[in-house]
Order: structure tokens, then C-alpha cells, then sequence
């Protein structure tokens, strides 16, 4: 494939924007209160910002590459599993959204950590979290990295070098510059274009393939198992099941979702992100899903003679889309990745300033603050960047051992950290060391039980390691409950 | 907004994560009969089996609906504390 300047001139305005948000934000953060302000924005986010930051974060690259390709492979019943994921909103903002927030303005938190270290009263635990965080999001921003920079190159014809300065510095540079607050609301223009990307994709998509019946029609004669929620065998039953866990019931206690618990304003925005957030997640996974089965309409072969699963929908791009359409066509998977990149890394930074660097030197002044924050978040960005010129292979692998990782490591200490008062440090540190173990050393030897993904077996031990540990453990004290859960 | 103690406000906290792990629940039987339960039917509409359409579109909107239920008529506005309260 031939370069095409007008492809990436889209791109570049709109990466553009986004380093002009990130400035504005910049100049017009209160000089109070800094960290505040760089990793929570202040705590001032409305209900709409919410909604699309928490989406906006969720949504991968894998959402818009990876899935719609297994759908043109598998068919509706991958749609039928993917959108398990419309519980992802209303499920972390309405379990722990009001916790979360009372109790970060209780302790003037700006990290769930600095809220488990309160909880747990463990500064070991807290290193632990902060290093489980750091580790497992640089593996998921490495994948964002390297999916999107190979869709660029697959589709622009530009090289996937050109592709991860592009996009992959300038991600760091503004997230770098305006912190959380400019995260939010380049997210929110992220999952606005994603969804126009989405509608835009879909429009050719069916104009290429002669309409929506024909290529109905086509696939009804072609590819029956398609119409089948098994799809002939190849969609198990365990594949539904695990990813309930892995993309539906156990993403709550992500950290960068959680984390949006802590940033919002009031309730009413809240109750107001649950909703709009629940619509926009929805819509996405049913679009661009179903956009991949209707992909079959144009490219009517097997996924291998387009390269694989990932290459059918930066091939279903640049073959439908007018060449002056294709550069807005791809901001939308684009727009995917880089607002889990943004996400991830502030999110990261604030785990090494706020929960290690700042824990043990307390009385650092403001402006070294604000040079070690930014210098952070640019390092982490940095090192990943730097990874993802040799890019590793097995994106989409990646990423889920990196989703499962986190969800093993977090699930129970949130969910009993903040609901159950028996939940103690010694618990709490056995799930998430031996937790996280058990899940990679299963990981890493493709250990499984019944052919699930390891997150049954992650989940499982850090749920069995945390009631040993409150069984053998000292009980919290009662200075602590009170705050936690305090009483009439 | 009514004035109330940290304990009424955790009280109904966990109250309303009680109401949503109950939507969770709902919404995963909802999936199942929606989606498995009817897959033995022959009906299509759109060229889609009924399946696919309760199992996609329908879990989507049944998704609206809890949201819609849990945060306009379950969950209670309150103040968040802090000094930059509601």
C-alpha cells in the first residue's frame, strides 16, 4: 500500500486538539491543591464527562480491532457474549462510585490505593498495589500501543514507526501536560468520534456490500453456524462464561475505573453517568460487532486470507472507505486506544508520586510536585513507547492477561475492603500476592481448569487466600471501622 | 437534599450496591432466556433469529432500563462531604 498524506491529515488535526485541550487545561488549573487537580482533576467532573471518560478508558483498541474481527469469524454469537460488557458502567459507579468518593473526601484521597491503605492500614500492601498497578497497565498500554500503531500502518500505508510517534508520543505528551482533567475531556471527544467512526464505518460498509439484505441473505446461505449462539462449536460455553468475569462482573474493581469514583462532583452526576454510560458502552460493542459481521459483505473470504482476525477491519477500512474518508474513518479505533493509554498512564504516574514517592517524603514542595508528576507520567509513556518499537507479538493476549491481573489482584480487596467489616490486612495482603501469583504462574504454564482462562482460577485462590487470612488474621481496629463503617 | 449522618449515608450505600448486585443478577437471567432461551426459535426478523436480537439489542435495552431504574428511582442524592459538597 501506497502512503496516503490525506489519510493522516485528519489524524494530525485531531491529535492536535487534543494537545490544545491538554494546554488549555494546563493554563487554567487552580494553583491549590495540585495533585488534586492532576490526577483526580479536582473532583470535578459532571455526570456526561463522566460517562464517556469511564467508557472512553474501558474501550480498547481490541474493542475495535480485535472484537469485530472475532465477529466476522464467529458471527452473532460473539456479539451475544461481547455485550455482557453493558454492565461495566452502571456496575462500578453504582457499587462503589458513592463509597469511593465519601471516603476519598474523608482522607483527601486521590488514589485507590491511598483508600486500601487507609482501609487495610498496610504501607507493604500499598507498595504492592501501586507495583501490581504500574506492571499490569504498562503490559495493557503496550498493547494499546502496538494495535494501534499496526492498524495506522495496515491502513494509511505509513510505516508503524511513523504510526507510534504519531499518535503514541503525543499521548504522552498530553496526558504528560494536563493531567487527569485533560484525560477526561480527551476522552469524552475520543468516545464521541469513536461512535461517529463507528456510524461512518457502518454507512460504507453497507453501501459496499449492496445493502444489508444482500449481505443477510449472502451469510444465511454461506454461513449458518454464524446464526447460531455456538457457532457450530466454535463458541464454547466456557468462553461465555469466563468472559462474564473477565469483561462483564469482575471489571469493577479495575483501578483506573474505580478511580473515576474519586473525580466526579456531586451525586446527581453519578446517577447520570450510570445511564449515559450504559447507552454509549452498548452502543459501541453492537456496532462495531455487528459492522464486523457485515464486513463479510466485502471481504467474503476466510480471516486468514486478510491476515487474521485483526486485519479485517483495517482491511474493511481501507477498502470501503473514499480516500479522503479513511483518515476520519481511523481516528475511531484511534481515539480506542489512545484514550485507555491516557487513562492508564495517569493513573499509573499517581501511583508512583502519590502512593510511594509522596507517602515516604511527605513535605516535598509544590513545584518539585509538579516537575516529578509530569516528569513521571512522561517517563512511564516513555519506557512503553520504547517497548512498543519492538513490538511483542500477541496483543489481544496481553491485554486480557493483563485485565485478568488486575481483576484477581483487586476484585476482593475492594469489594470486602469496602463492604465487609471481618476483611482484615492479613487477608487482604495474601489475596493479592498469592492472588496474582497463582494467576501468572497459571498464565505462564497455560495452566487451566474445564479450558477456561485463568481468571476462574486467579478469582478463586485470592477469594480462598483472603478468608484464610481473615480467619488467622488480627481484626481491623475499631478507629478504622468507625470510618469505614461507622455506626449510629 | 436531606441532611444525613456518615452512618444513614453508608447504610444507604451499601443498600443501593445490594440493589445493584440484584440488577446484575436480573440482567445475567435476563441474557440467558433472552439469548440460549429462545435460540429454538425458527422466527427472524431482519434476516436476524429471534436470539440474536433478544440476546444483543435486548440485553442493551434491558441494561437502559436497570440503569435508568437504579440511578432515577433507587438511588437517593446526598452530600459527599468535603469541602466541596453537592
Amino acid at each position: 500500500m501506497t502512503e496516503n498524506f490525506s489519510a493522516i491529515l485528519p489524524l494530525l488535526i485531531f491529535m492536535a486538539f487534543m494537545v490544545g485541550i491538554s494546554i488549555f487545561v494546563r493554563k487554567n488549573q487552580a494553583e491549590k491543591n495540585f495533585l488534586g487537580n492532576y490526577f483526580v482533576g479536582n473532583r470535578e467532573l459532571g455526570g456526561f464527562v463522566l460517562a464517556m471518560t469511564t467508557v472512553a478508558t474501558y474501550s480498547s483498541v481490541s474493542s475495535f480491532v480485535g472484537g469485530p474481527g472475532m465477529a466476522y469469524q464467529i458471527g452473532f454469537g460473539w456479539i451475544y457474549m461481547a455485550v455482557v460488557q453493558v454492565t461495566a458502567i452502571f456496575l462500578v459507579l453504582g457499587i462503589f462510585g458513592k463509597r469511593v468518593a465519601i471516603l476519598a473526601r474523608k482522607f483527601n484521597a486521590v488514589t485507590v490505593v491511598d483508600i486500601i491503605r487507609a482501609r487495610f492500614n498496610s504501607n507493604f500492601l500499598a507498595a504492592i498495589s501501586a507495583f501490581v498497578i504500574v506492571l499490569f497497565f504498562c503490559g495493557t498500554m503496550t498493547a494499546q500501543f502496538v494495535g494501534g500503531a499496526k492498524l495506522f500502518s495496515a491502513v494509511t500505508g505509513y510505516t508503524y514507526e511513523t504510526g507510534l510517534i504519531l499518535f503514541g508520543l503525543v499521548v504522552v505528551i498530553y496526558t504528560s501536560i494536563g493531567g487527569f482533567r485533560a484525560v477526561a475531556l480527551t476522552d469524552t471527544f475520543c468516545a464521541l468520534v469513536m461512535m461517529v467512526g463507528i456510524i461512518l464505518l457502518l454507512n460504507f460498509v453497507l453501501q459496499a456490500g449492496g445493502g444489508y439484505s444482500a449481505i443477510m441473505e449472502s451469510l444465511e446461505i454461506n454461513h449458518p453456524e454464524m446464526f447460531e449462539p455456538f457457532s457450530f462449536g466454535k463458541m464454547p460455553w466456557g468462553i461465555y462464561f469466563t468472559q462474564w468475569l473477565l469483561v462483564g462482573i469482575c471489571t469493577i474493581a479495575l483501578p483506573q475505573s474505580v478511580v473515576r469514583g474519586i473525580s466526579y462532583k456531586n451525586t446527581q452526576g453519578l446517577h447520570s453517568a450510570m445511564l449515559i454510560g450504559t447507552v454509549v458502552v452498548g452502543f459501541m460493542n453492537i456496532g462495531i460487532n455487528f459492522t464486523g459481521i457485515l464486513a463479510h459483505g466485502i471481504l467474503p473470504g476466510n480471516p486468514a486470507d486478510y491476515g487474521g482476525v485483526d486485519n479485517i477491519i483495517p482491511t474493511t477500512i481501507a477498502t470501503v472507505m473514499p480516500k479522503n474518508l479513511v483518515g476520519l474513518a481511523i481516528i475511531g479505533p484511534l481515539a480506542a486506544s489512545i484514550s485507555t493509554i491516557s487513562g492508564l498512564l495517569i493513573v499509573a504516574s499517581s501511583a508512583i508520586v502519590k502512593d510511594i514517592y509522596l507517602h515516604y517524603k511527605k513535605n516535598a514542595d509544590n513545584k518539585n510536585l509538579k516537575i516529578l508528576s509530569v516528569a513521571t507520567t512522561a517517563i512511564i509513556g516513555g519506557i512503553v513507547f520504547v517497548i512498543a518499537l519492538t513490538p511483542p507479538s500477541l496483543i489481544w493476549l496481553i491485554n486480557m492477561f493483563a485485565f485478568g491481573g488486575l481483576e484477581t489482584a483487586f476484585f476482593w480487596i475492594l469489594i470486602f475492603g469496602l463492604f465487609w467489616k471481618k476483611a482484615n490486612k492479613l487477608g487482604a495482603e495474601l489475596s493479592m500476592i498469592g492472588g496474582t501469583i497463582i494467576y501468572c504462574v497459571t498464565q505462564a504454564t497455560g495452566f487451566k481448569f474445564f479450558d477456561l482462562h485463568q481468571i476462574t482460577i486467579g478469582i478463586s485462590a485470592s477469594l480462598i487466600l483472603f478468608l484464610i487470612g481473615c480467619k488467622l488474621g488480627e481484626p481491623t481496629d475499631k478507629k478504622t471501622l468507625q470510618i469505614f463503617f461507622p455506626e449510629r | 437534599m436531606k441532611k444525613m449522618t456518615d452512618a444513614e449515608k453508608f447504610s444507604l450505600i451499601r443498600r443501593e450496591a445490594i440493589f445493584t448486585a440484584f440488577a446484575l443478577v436480573g440482567l445475567i437471567i435476563f441474557w440467558l432466556v433472552a439469548g440460549f432461551g429462545t435460540s429454538g426459535s425458527e422466527i427472524k426478523i431482519f434476516h436476524l433469529p429471534l436470539w440474536a436480537i433478544f440476546g444483543t439489542f435486548g440485553v442493551w435495552f434491558f441494561a437502559i432500563f436497570i440503569s435508568w431504574l437504579l440511578s432515577h428511582k433507587i438511588f437517593t442524592d446526598m452530600d459527599l462531604g468535603g469541602d466541596d459538597n453537592d
